[in-house]
């Protein structure tokens, strides 16, 4: 499973000059910022700064580019917690009970929380990307279309019943997001849904839609407050509170791991990654828990959940990059990239043949792990004071820098303009109680669901009979039945328990 | 909001919702009606649509079809929607720049700031700043009216 020698000529890349390191720093600082700042993507500061790594070896490269991805991993959860806004879609679930704990005056807490469950779930990514790079790669090849399929079907299922109240406006708002996701060109080269516009040839433009409906849903009801945190006391940052909320991160060991697994295991499926992860890591720790109730209420464990999760998503999109040349999202999309400048192609033969460099690139790694804790702990008291900026000046300028950060993306007024029209149906359904982050990652997998459906439909030549034999779909699948209905089951017998004792 | 104040919003939302349902399915035929193009779309849009059946059904039976949960103030955040979707549609016009100065210049004098030395200087120091930076990052042209592209 290990070849230690490979081992040995790994650490020998790595530390017989000072040279690769020197990239490691400013990597992760760019990632941070990129993270933090809405509307600005991890992806998008790789694929700005990846002209610079021509000029840099191959392995200096790799470096300079997991640091952007792990510095961004985590930075993305600060204006998740701060501002409601997740820096990228990986830090959805961060939103979730980091938010609240802010609300609360927790902020201090909620950054250190993420901070630790961050830097352990990155570190938990890595451990089992070195012991387990050709288990794992072996496991991702037998994922077919069908499973991917069910695996985004039982996801959203999930995540529309997050709001336990609403499960069917959660189930209305999830598939909606799933067809919108699916307007533009199909695989078979359809175009649907256009209404004649050529914009909407590729799809709704989904970051710029995405940073519309969270920015837009939270910042217009909060253009009425004054402070994001209310009380002046609250709103002070301290360092001490911040190592507080490191320790209450280390005191939930069992959601840390079952995040940083999840977390792997989902980051090593092509196109699904840390937008998904850190979402199932949390409904699985709310599943699991005995007070499902307190979160989305600021219970520190949605947070752990979340960032272990995303983080941790690292190494095993690594793995499928590395292992099989398949990039698992848009990050690793660039690393490809990187690879072919570099003349390198990513697959079992690179794995074979440059074992030496696959760990030298763990290694390293586990050194930025490390250098994140020091940075964030330094960066955290900064971007922290977004929290005494008054609502009239925070407000305005997240918009501008969303509106801006869609533009980049798109290239033109596209990326503008969703972001308002998005911007007004995220607004209209919080306010009428529809889950924005169902709708949001239905339009985030749309496409792929329709894809991978299309795919098995191809395979079994349209007979149905064939999922039967697909065991693990229909696992699955019976997964998905029972986190549709055992929920509200469940309620229904304590009621009537709860009747019975009354009696 | 009281809760017994009759709301059609959320009654007109849900079939805004089934419309868009209907016409997406609807254009999806009308370009190809063959299985593959229909695979996802046609089953979700039936999903879709029996689950806002089933929600108005149990509203009716429950007495509550017109009746809204919503408590936010519709007055004091309708502005700011509106101010900001003036942003958004003016930035070719005025430029990214000046459209940018003018919506932080007016946005905070709508939410009560009344020290104009700080609503100028904030919002051109700002606005003129971020402008900037993505004029200079970003490799597409952007609209600008005084600094330079």
């Amino acid at each position: 499973m290990i070849d230690f020698g490979a081992v040995g000529q790994g650490m020998d890349l790595l530390f017989s000059s000072f040279g690769p390191w020197l990239v490691v720093v400013p990597g992760i600082i760019l990632g941070l910022i990129f993270g933090a700042t809405p509307g600005l993507q991890i992806s998008m500061a790789m694929a700005i700064f990846l002209p610079m790594t021509m000029y840099m070896d191959f392995i200096q490269a790799m470096l300079f580019l997991t640091a952007i991805f792990t510095g961004g991993s985590f930075g993305a959860g600060i204006p998740a917690i701060l501002m409601n806004i997740p820096g990228t879609s990986s830090a959805i679930a961060t939103a979730f009970d980091g938010y609240p704990m802010a609300r609360k005056g927790q902020h201090n807490q909620a950054l250190g929380v993420a901070l630790a469950s961050s830097v352990i779930g990155a570190l938990i990514g890595y451990v089992v990307l070195f012991f387990m790079i050709q288990p794992l790669s072996y496991m991702v090849l037998r994922l077919g279309p069908a499973e991917m399929f069910v695996v985004i079907l039982w996801g959203m299922t999930l995540i529309a019943s997050l709001k336990g109240e609403q499960v069917l406006k959660g189930l209305v708002a999830g598939f909606i997001g799933l067809l919108v996701g699916t307007i533009g060109f199909s695989e078979i080269g359809l175009a649907r849904g256009t209404m004649g516009q050529t914009y909407l040839l590729d799809g709704v433009p989904v970051i710029p839609a995405m940073m519309g409906m969270f920015a837009a849903s939270e910042l217009f009801k909060l253009a009425n407050k004054g402070f994001i945190v209310e009380s002046a006391d609250h709103r002070k940052v301290k360092i001490g509170e911040i190592f507080e909320g490191c320790k209450m991160a280390i005191r939930y060991p069992v959601v840390m791991i079952r995040g940083g697994l999840i977390g792997v295991l989902v980051g090593a499926v092509p196109g699904v990654g840390s937008s998904v992860s850190n979402l199932l890591s949390y409904i699985e720790t709310k599943r699991r828990d005995r007070d499902p109730d307190s979160y989305g209420k600021g219970n520190p464990k949605g947070v752990v959940a979340s960032e272990a999760a995303n983080s941790s998503s690292e190494g095993g999109s690594m793995a499928t990059l590395l292992a099989l040349g398949i990039p698992g999202g848009g990050a690793t999309a660039v690393m490809l990239a990187a690879f072919a400048m570099h003349n390198i192609t990513g697959g079992p033969q690179f794995i074979r043949q440059q074992t030496d460099v696959v760990y030298a690139i763990i290694f390293a790694n586990f050194a930025q792990v490390f250098l994140l804790v020091i940075i964030g702990l330094l960066f955290i008291p900064l971007l922290a004071n977004i929290v005494k900026v008054p609502m009239r000046f925070l407000i305005p300028s997240v918009l501008v820098l969303a509106v801006m950060g869609s533009f980049g993306l798109t290239g033109n007024m596209t990326g503008p303009a969703t972001v308002l029209v998005f911007a007004v149906i995220g607004w209209i359904f919080r306010h009428y109680g529809y889950s924005v982050p169902a709708a949001v990652i239905g339009m985030l997998l749309g496409s792929l669901a329709e894809k991978s459906l299309l795919h098995s439909y191809q395979i079994s030549g349209g007979d149905i009979s064939y999922v039967l034999e697909r065991p693990v779909t229909l696992a699955i699948f019976a997964l998905l039945l029972i986190s549709l209905f055992s929920q509200p089951l469940m309620k229904r017998l304590k009621a009537r328990q709860e009747a019975v004792q009354l009696r | 909001m009281s809760e017994y104040k009759r709301d059609y919003g959320d009654f007109i939302v849900l079939m805004g919702l089934a419309g868009f349902t209907l016409w997406y399915l609807l254009d999806a035929i009308r370009v190809s009606a063959t299985p593959q193009n229909l695979l996802l779309i046609l089953p979700l849009a039936i999903i879709v649509l029996a689950i806002i059946a089933l929600e108005l059904a149990l509203r009716l039976k429950h007495g509550s079809l017109f009746r809204s949960s919503a408590d936010e103030p519709l007055r004091k955040t309708l502005p700011v929607v509106g101010l900001f979707a003036a942003y958004v549609l003016s930035l070719e016009t005025l430029g990214f720049d000046v459209a940018t100065v003018l919506f932080l210049s007016l946005f905070l004098i709508l939410k009560g700031e009344r020290n104009w030395l700080l609503v100028g200087c904030y919002s051109v120091a700002f606005g003129l700043g971020v402008a900037f930076f993505f004029s200079q990052m970003l490799p597409y042209p952007m609209t600008l009216l005084l600094l330079p592209s």
